[in-house]
């Protein structure tokens, strides 16, 4: 007998895999939703991306207008000038230094409890020197302030051109061609304009003669001062004196094989930003974006909160981790992960607000007028920042340091504790050599905590834009710095969209994100190459 | 008879321990000490502008009003200081036109639109961050599987925790503030703009200055912290729950929704919220995205509730910057400079104690 009943048209099995479910663009709704927390997650990435691509773009164009930049400085002969300007610069400084060796001498003199009128006295023949040395450097002066007013009119000149030309092209943009057409710009012609500026060679070469003949009287008539120090400093200037002397043959021959159209290469835009020495902007002369000043300001003040942060926070690390009693961990590692929480602009207050007044206080205390640097010239300064980084530093190498310590197997520290070590040996033989490798990337994650950090050093660093004197020695530590955070949040709210120096602080953004990048890599490496295997 | 032979002995390795135990000790109260220190003289100090010793026992006034200039004068031999209205009021009652006196701006009045605008961005950021970095903490622990986009993601995560605060700041300037497209209905577009009907154009010309942009600036920033805290709470949900449920014929979204979130949610937010206390505290990010220093109107004085976005706000951090470095040190600013410290400690720190004290009080309630 044929059965009635229709065969269902899929196999039973097949029919209970495959409900006939809603679907939506061919996905069920779990598999939606799981798309949907995927597309979270990579937020992140796109996040990351995003950071590049956009401070890429913005800070990408700083090589062209660099590169324009530098060009002008040559074109237009300010390059040309410089070197007459590098030559009284160095008088200047000479000249300062004297300054200042005459103010300690009389301060000196005064506390010896002379009367100004007599310390004045006693310094009448090295003051009768400053002036003679002084005043060589007038001729020089002269040409100089005549070829700078020439060298910035050019540079005048083409600056317009150039304002003319950017707004020729937005009329033109905007379909204005009658208007554009009203726009005139005729080309400076460099070469002749810089003719003018060598045409005033011999005028310099007279005042150079000038200039080696009275420098040279005056060293020559230098006078012998009974004080050791003062005389030590004398004899300095007078060997810088010479020195510059003999350079103004080398200056003179410089300068008459200087071309304002001697091409730049092309890496001259990165390397002028990558090592140089200034960081100068909004002068009327010439602006320089060199990071350099900025990159060894932050190194400095990580190194000393690093120098302060390491010791405190591994030692805590470990007391906690092996030390303290339980009860005593368990106020102290809750109350070292509430100092992370301290917003680091309160930190910054109270570094303008005390600690920088407190330090330098300290520094000024007879008793410890032996130790370089002191006292402090500077209430804000490296140290004063360094020292508020540190605190900040401390619970990310805290934490990091004690997991790193607690992830040693207890079969390591029981196998010590057989062989009859004490506490302290196992400690320093056994669990710090062992978990090393997590101290060393706790370690430089604090150093990437610290050399991004902005509003502390922004507050609290000085701001001063110049490489600290190393020849100081540890007075380095005590002079004030800016950073590469710094500089950003400073100068960021002043400057022009799209503005050379806008694209310039993108830029030193983009190092401190490659920075952080690599210090992350590092890390990661030690954590992963060095691991003790746990067996 | 000589002492046991079992008793410690007095060896130099006893008296080394002795001695680097009593470093590593004073080392570790040496950072609670300084830690303590700085709460203190920021406590001790500040309180002194937010308390007082007359009912109602906290100084309203500074924490209801908006910043104002202090005016130093003397007037009849008396030195009188006053905020701006009610010196030139001053002035007029007496007839007097030009006194000398010293100013000191936003040294009078109050916080109160500091305050409101650090509860804005905070609370704003906050819900961003929490629920992408939640969804992706589902999906990182219970959906993906191990591979080469996993370990991709993770390392992005790593790397976006180290990425410096003021990077995130240059970020969210070339992203939100310069580059965001705006919703437009000019006849005459810009350049670089979209049509997208209706006579509406997408001009890419930025958001500028306002709440969203620091929204999403701090939004992101605090996204490692949630995702990494969001995660191990849902790692600390025994496999056996979603095993259970599983085995009874659920989904794994109905499982993940009946059987882990439950239990990790509370943890979830409590350790997220440390993360957010820092992000919080964070002025980079948003002295180029969101923060003004000063602004006379209140976020919600607009026309269209939407425009309260696109607006800057005043932030308490960006405050506290601006009186340390702007304005000299000296007994009259020290009321507001202590003041703001203080205040914006107290938010910041109430937050992360909060979600530390949650936290151990969480660890308490589940064991499994």
């Amino acid at each position: 007998m044929k059965s009635t009943t229709a065969q269902p048209a899929r196999p039973i099995g097949e029919a209970l895999l495959n409900r006939n479910r809603f679907r939506l663009l061919g996905l069920t709704p779990d598999e939606i939703i799981k798309y949907f927390f995927n597309g979270n997650a990579v937020v992140a990435i796109v996040v990351l991306a995003l950071i590049t691509i956009f401070l890429f773009r913005e800070g990408a164009g700083f090589f062209g207008q660099n590169m324009r930049n530098l060009r002008i400085y040559r074109l237009a002969g300010l390059e040309y000038v410089d070197f007459i300007r590098r030559q009284v610069d160095e008088h200047t400084a000479l000249n300062r230094a004297l300054n200042e060796s005459r103010l300690a001498q009389f301060t000196k003199l005064t506390a010896a409890g002379k009367t100004v009128e007599q310390a004045n006295e006693g310094l009448t023949p090295f003051d009768a020197f400053a002036t003679a040395f002084g005043d060589s450097v007038e001729d020089v002066r002269g040409v100089l302030s005549d070829l700078t007013e020439a060298a910035t009119a050019i540079k005048q000149k083409e600056q317009v051109n150039h304002d003319r030309l950017e707004q020729k092209g937005m009329l033109l943009g905007a379909g204005k061609a009658e208007e554009a057409e009203k726009i005139t710009v005729t080309p400076v012609d460099f070469a002749a304009e810089t003719v003018t500026l060598k045409g005033a060679f011999p005028a310099y070469q007279e005042a150079n003669r000038q200039f080696a003949a009275k420098l040279g009287a005056a060293l020559a008539s230098a006078p012998a001062m009974p004080d050791a120090k003062l005389q030590r400093q004398i004899d300095a200037v007078k060997a810088k004196g010479q020195a510059l002397i003999a350079a103004i043959p080398g200056t003179e021959r410089a300068m008459q094989a200087w071309r304002h159209d001697e091409p730049i290469p092309l890496s001259r835009s990165l390397t002028s930003f990558l090592f140089g020495r200034q960081w100068l902007t909004a002068s009327f002369w010439q602006d320089w974006y060199g990071i350099l000043p900025l990159f060894v300001g932050s190194l400095l003040v990580s190194l000393i909160a690093l120098a302060i942060a390491v010791p405190l926070g591994i030692s805590a690390a470990i007391y906690v981790s092996e030390i303290a009693s339980v009860r005593e961990k368990n106020i102290i590692k809750p109350y070292i992960e509430f100092i992370s929480a301290i917003p680091s602009v309160v930190l910054g207050f109270f570094g303008v607000a005390v600690l920088g007044s407190a330090l330098r206080a300290l520094s000024q205390l007879s008793f410890l007028s032996w130790f370089p640097g002191f006292p402090m010239s500077e209430r804000l300064n490296s140290l004063t920042a360094g020292c508020l980084l540190a605190l900040m530093a401390v619970p990310t190498i805290f934490s990091l340091a004690e997991d790193a310590i607690n992830n040693v197997p207890k079969h390591f520290k029981e196998a010590s504790y057989a062989l009859g070590a004490n506490r302290f040996q196992t400690i320093a033989r056994i669990l710090v050599p062992a978990s090393l490798s997590g101290i060393i990337s706790a370690i430089l994650l604090g150093f990437g905590r610290v050399i991004g950090e902005t509003m502390v050093v922004l507050l609290c660093a000085g701001n001063r834009i110049a490489i600290p004197d190393f020849t100081e020695g540890l007075g380095a530590f005590f002079q004030p710095v800016h950073t590469m955070t710094g500089i950003i949040a400073q100068e960021m709210g002043e400057v022009v969209n799209g503005s050379i120096h806008y694209r310039a602080l993108f830029m030193v953004g983009i190092m401190l994100f490659l920075l952080s990048l690599a210090i992350n890599y590092v890390a990661q490496i030690i954590v992963r190459r060095y691991r003790i295997s746990i067996g | 008879m000589s002492a046991h032979p079992f008793k410690a002995q007095q060896t130099s390795a006893r008296s080394v321990e002795r001695v680097a135990f009593g470093i590593f000790r004073a080392a570790t109260y040496f950072i609670l000490l300084c830690a303590t220190c700085i709460f203190g003289t920021i406590v001790f100090k500040g309180a002194g502008t937010v308390f007082q010793t007359k009912a109602p026992f906290i100084n309203v006034p500074f924490l209801s009003q908006a910043p104002e200039t202090l005016f130093v004068f003397e007037h009849e031999g008396v030195k009188l200081k006053m905020g701006d209205r009610e010196f030139r009021k001053f002035k007029e009652d007496h007839n007097l036109q030009d006194i000398a006196a010293e100013s000191y701006v936003y040294s009078s009045g109050g916080i109160w639109p500091c305050i409101v605008g650090t509860v804005l961005l905070v609370v704003g950021s906050m819900a961003i961050s929490l629920f992408i970095g939640i969804s992706s903490a589902i999906y990182l622990n219970e959906y993906s599987t191990h591979g080469r986009f996993v370990t991709f993601l993770r390392l992005a995560i790593l790397n976006l925790a180290g990425v410096p605060s003021i990077v995130f700041g240059l970020f969210g300037l070339g992203l939100f503030v310069v580059f965001m497209p705006v919703l437009q209905n000019f006849d005459n577009p810009a350049v670089a703009s979209l049509p997208v009907g209706f006579g509406h154009y997408l001009n890419f010309s930025g958001w500028n200055v306002c709440l969203l942009s620091g929204w999403f600036t701090l939004a992101f920033m605090a996204l490692p912290v949630v995702i990494t805290a969001s995660e191990e709470s849902l790692k600390a949900v025994p496999m056996g729950f979603r095993e259970g449920s599983l085995a009874l014929g659920a989904t794994k979204w109905q499982s993940i929704r009946t059987n882990v979130l439950p239990y990790a949610l509370p943890g979830m937010l409590t350790s997220s919220i440390l993360g957010i206390a820092r992000v919080a505290g964070e002025t980079a990010p948003i002295m180029f995205t969101a923060a003004y220093v000063v602004r006379d109107k209140m976020p919600w004085d607009v026309e269209r509730p939407l425009d309260m976005l696109f607006q800057g706000v005043m932030a308490l951090p960006y405050h506290i910057y601006v009186v340390s470095s702007k304005i000299p040190q000296n007994e009259y600013t020290e009321r507001v400079q202590y003041g703001s410290a203080f205040v914006f400690l107290f938010i910041v720190m109430g937050i992360a104690l909060t979600s530390i004290v949650l936290r151990i009080k969480m660890r308490s309630r589940y064991r499994w």
